[in-house]
């Protein structure tokens, strides 16, 4: 008989092979870690053309709540992320994936037209999207909108955490994307002036603003049409915040103490001067530098509240 | 001839598919907060009206703070339908003490048969936070606290649900002045002594915070102030003195009053 | 009454045509038979005291127990089958405790002393598996004396679960003849020394034995100690004033 030879698994397609460490750290450890998605409301529509008698465009639209599990972090963040001079993108999902995945699109949009001698594409922007998503499989929890105009005339997206795509006249992305997405079912039209387009997104916006708990604050606009784009940052701010009723100004004196140490920050130093590089340096001349008496010396430390 | 002695690799060892437990859920969260402070001669009960459930918002006007009788008022927060449920039977079991023992129930034996009902649930529990507020018998302001399960406690003011991390280091602060040193030679801070109005600009700012920073609080605010039997209500009714976009109504006696009075103060929260 | 004696009076649940229930009744008259046990209320109290019927001198007569302690501020003392108040009283005493329990405070008297009284017609042929209940009704009396927040008070109750709230009462053997006397004394800014004395009183007019701290006992309750069970040299003092 002969004995069976030991043969290693073939390496190809995808490697698990720290499956089984993962799984052990998420029972033991603090359970495996999990990508937080802040509620967002984000939507595109495309205007113009047609009976409108206007240029066709697109027009942008976000709330500006940042979350992080059921606490508002930023009461008025930005979500239209800059790609090209007439690419927007909106991003929903993990924060920093959406950030992130923009800015280097970006930077390999701007690489793309430099070595292409024209602008780039929305297409082309999508398609890096997409490709460096699909790359990660969807751990990159960055859900897009994807606007402009281009030589080919205005396109809208959406591109999704695993890669996939969607070419459409009005989307919608985020949690709010189903309070968004029936402003649009009822009142899109297709060539809608300019000025149309802009109050259907904010009314899609302010949609997910009050209907769904992870959007909230303003409404944040983008118009790009291939004269340029018009950023309208905080078009809508329908949720100021009303006056305290009482005054939390705190009398001086209210922390207390245990002790008190004042201490100068301006340290005494010696120069020494030398002549020159590899030169016998000792007995050279030593200029000490006075010490201060230093910021708020003996009155002692006083902030003013 | 076998062209590998043992399986490749160790992962493939591992079953594909694990055996899954489905099984039903019958307690959800629906958001929001209430608190409750004490006062020398009345009690501040209140509560949003804000119920959610995830990012869907159920309804902007749902009641979390209820008047028991003419002394009491009863908070509840957490699970919506447990809430409501556990009221009803508190209001059930007030009425039977009065039918029994000809008398209505004091404040602080509802507080202990509110313990006894939730510890009676001890393995299903009602998935409620309650506070209770209200007048006792010696005609202090009283403000009692409660977990699921029943443990409870008077206290002078008292923060619970969803924005609790966010409202009770506040009321720590301002009710039992933690971490204030009163100044060099005046008296010390003693809680429970504030005045109404002063309480009543703590709750709003409570809860208008509260909705800044948590997306679960929010739409409505209603504040209940029960007040001690003889005592003056122009502090309340005044509304020269009363707070922009606050109303105030008061609330008939339930069933037999001994002479408190119980007032509904409303304001309008963000909706965002 | 004995004149329409018939087969009615056997059943425990059967009424007379005439809408009687007889062995009610009869239970009634076996507090008759009982030793005589008074209770007085007054603005500072309510008190208790009873008869002990020592009927040798070979009887250590502090194991006679007649009144006994319901919660801090209710006691209670009992004419007739002495055993069945036992059934009774610890009826009450869970009561009061599970009352304590569920609302942190006393409970009222009159609660308690509707709580026994529920008991009182559990009685009858038992019904499949329910054998919880009595085979007879309570054949005693019980003069229930507590303060709550309404005050003194000093309640009766029968075998057939009624219950009277009195000023004074008397059961028992010589009832007819204390209760007339206490009419006649009674009066309601009566002191609490005062009440003992004429409780004593009352009990000597209708003892056939010279009264002692060995055949009576005395309890009372006041709003400073609650319930208590005189002991023998109060008693002793009380017994002294009435040969005065």
């Amino acid at each position: 008989m002969v004995a069976a030879k030991s043969v290693e698994a073939p390496n190809i397609g995808f490697d698990f092979s720290n499956y089984a460490r993962n799984q052990f750290f998420g029972e033991r450890l603090q359970g495996i870690p999990k990508a937080t998605s802040t509620g967002t409301t984000i939507v595109g529509v495309i205007f113009g053309g047609g009976d409108s008698g206007e240029e066709y465009g697109v027009c942008l639209g976000a709330d500006t709540r940042a979350t992080g599990g059921p606490i508002v972090a930023d009461k008025n963040c930005e979500k239209i992320h800059y790609l090209t001079p007439q690419i927007r993108c909106c991003g929903a999902g993990t924060a920093a994936d959406t950030e992130f995945v923009t800015n280097l699109i970006s930077s390999n949009l701007e690489l793309h037209a430099l070595s292409q001698g024209r602008p780039a594409r929305v297409v082309t922007a999508m398609t890096m999207l997409k490709q460096y998503l699909f790359r990660y499989q969807g751990q990159v929890g960055a859900h897009l909108v994807l606007g402009g105009v281009d030589v080919t005339g205005p396109q809208l997206f959406t591109v999704h955490a695993h890669g996939s795509t969607d070419k459409l006249p009005y989307v919608t992305m985020g949690s709010g994307s189903l309070a968004a997405m029936a402003v649009f079912e009822s009142s899109f039209r297709e060539n809608m002036k300019r000025e149309e387009a802009i109050a259907l997104v904010a009314r899609a916006i302010r949609s997910g603003i009050f209907n769904d708990l992870g959007s909230g604050s303003n409404v944040d606009v983008a118009v790009i049409t291939k004269n340029g784009t018009e950023n309208m940052r905080n078009y809508e701010m329908p949720n100021e915040r009303g006056i305290k009723s009482r005054n939390y100004k705190f009398r001086r004196g209210t922390t207390a103490w245990t002790k008190e140490a004042v201490r100068s920050l301006i340290v005494s130093e010696e120069i020494k001067s030398t002549t020159g590089a590899g030169k016998d340096q000792g007995g050279v001349e030593v200029v000490p530098v006075p010490t201060g008496a230093g910021a708020g010396g003996e009155e002692g430390m006083e902030i003013d509240t | 001839m076998a062209l590998y002695s043992q399986p490749p690799m160790s992962y493939t060892q591992e079953p594909t598919t694990a055996p899954v437990e489905h099984r039903f859920n019958p307690y959800s969260d629906n958001g929001g907060s209430i608190l409750a402070i004490a006062g020398k001669d009345f009690s501040v009960i209140a509560g949003d009206t804000r119920q959610s459930e995830g990012y869907s918002i159920q309804t902007r006007y749902a009641r979390k703070v209820w008047q028991l009788n003419d002394k009491a008022v009863l908070a509840t927060n957490g699970f919506a339908a447990d809430g409501t449920n556990f009221v009803k039977r508190v209001k059930q079991r007030l009425e039977w003490y009065e039918h029994a023992h000809h008398k209505p129930m004091g404040l602080k034996s509802i507080a202990r048969m509110i313990q006894t009902m939730l510890y009676g649930k001890r393995f299903f529990p009602y998935y409620v936070y309650n506070i209770l507020g209200g007048i006792e018998e010696d005609g202090t302001g009283a403000v009692y606290s409660f977990d699921p399960v029943g443990s409870y406690e008077r206290e002078a003011c008292r923060g619970a649900g969803a924005a609790q991390s966010l409202i009770q280091p506040f009321l720590d602060n301002q009710i039992y002045f933690k971490n204030q040193q009163p100044e060099a030679g005046s008296e010390k801070f003693v809680p429970g002594n504030l005045p109404l109005s002063t309480v009543l600009s703590l709750v709003v700012d409570s809860f208008t915070s509260a909705t800044e920073r948590h997306i679960e609080v929010g739409d409505g605010l209603e504040i209940y102030v029960v007040m001690q039997k003889g005592r003056s209500a122009d502090d309340l009714l005044d509304e020269k003195k009363l707070a922009p976009g606050l109303k105030v109504e008061e609330l008939g006696a339930l069933g037999e009053g001994e002479g408190e009075r119980t007032f509904l103060v409303r304001q309008s929260l963000k909706r965002d | 009454m004995f004149l329409t004696r018939s087969e009615y009076d056997r059943g425990v649940n059967t009424f007379s045509p005439e809408g009687r229930l007889f062995q009610v009744e009869y239970a009634m008259e076996a507090i008759k038979l009982g030793s005589t046990t008074v209770g007085i209320t007054t603005p500072e109290g309510v008190i208790l005291a009873v008869e002990k019927r020592v009927q040798s001198p070979l009887i250590e007569s502090s194991s006679i127990e007649k009144i006994m302690e319901v919660d801090s501020h209710i006691g209670t003392a009992m004419s007739g089958l002495t055993a069945d108040a036992r059934t009774m009283v610890e009826h009450a005493r869970v009561t009061s405790q599970m009352h304590n329990f569920t609302y942190d405070e006393k409970i009222g008297v009159e609660s308690c002393t509707q709580a026994v009284c529920d008991l009182a017609l559990r009685f009858g042929e038992s019904v499949e598996d329910d054998d919880a209940l009595m085979s007879r009704p309570f054949g005693v009396a019980l003069l229930i004396a507590g303060i709550d927040e309404k005050g003194p008070q000093l309640y009766h109750t029968d075998p057939s679960g009624t219950f009277v709230r009195y000023d004074a009462k008397a059961i028992g053997s010589g009832s007819d003849a204390a209760q007339q006397s206490l009419q006649d004394a009674f009066h309601k800014q009566m002191t609490l020394v005062e009440a003992h004395s004429l409780a004593l009183k009352v009990l000597k007019e209708v003892m056939e034995e010279k009264l002692d701290e060995n055949n009576v006992q005395l309890a009372q309750v006041t709003p400073a100690k609650g319930f208590e069970i005189l002991g023998e040299t109060e008693l002793k003092a009380v017994i002294e004033t009435l040969a005065a």
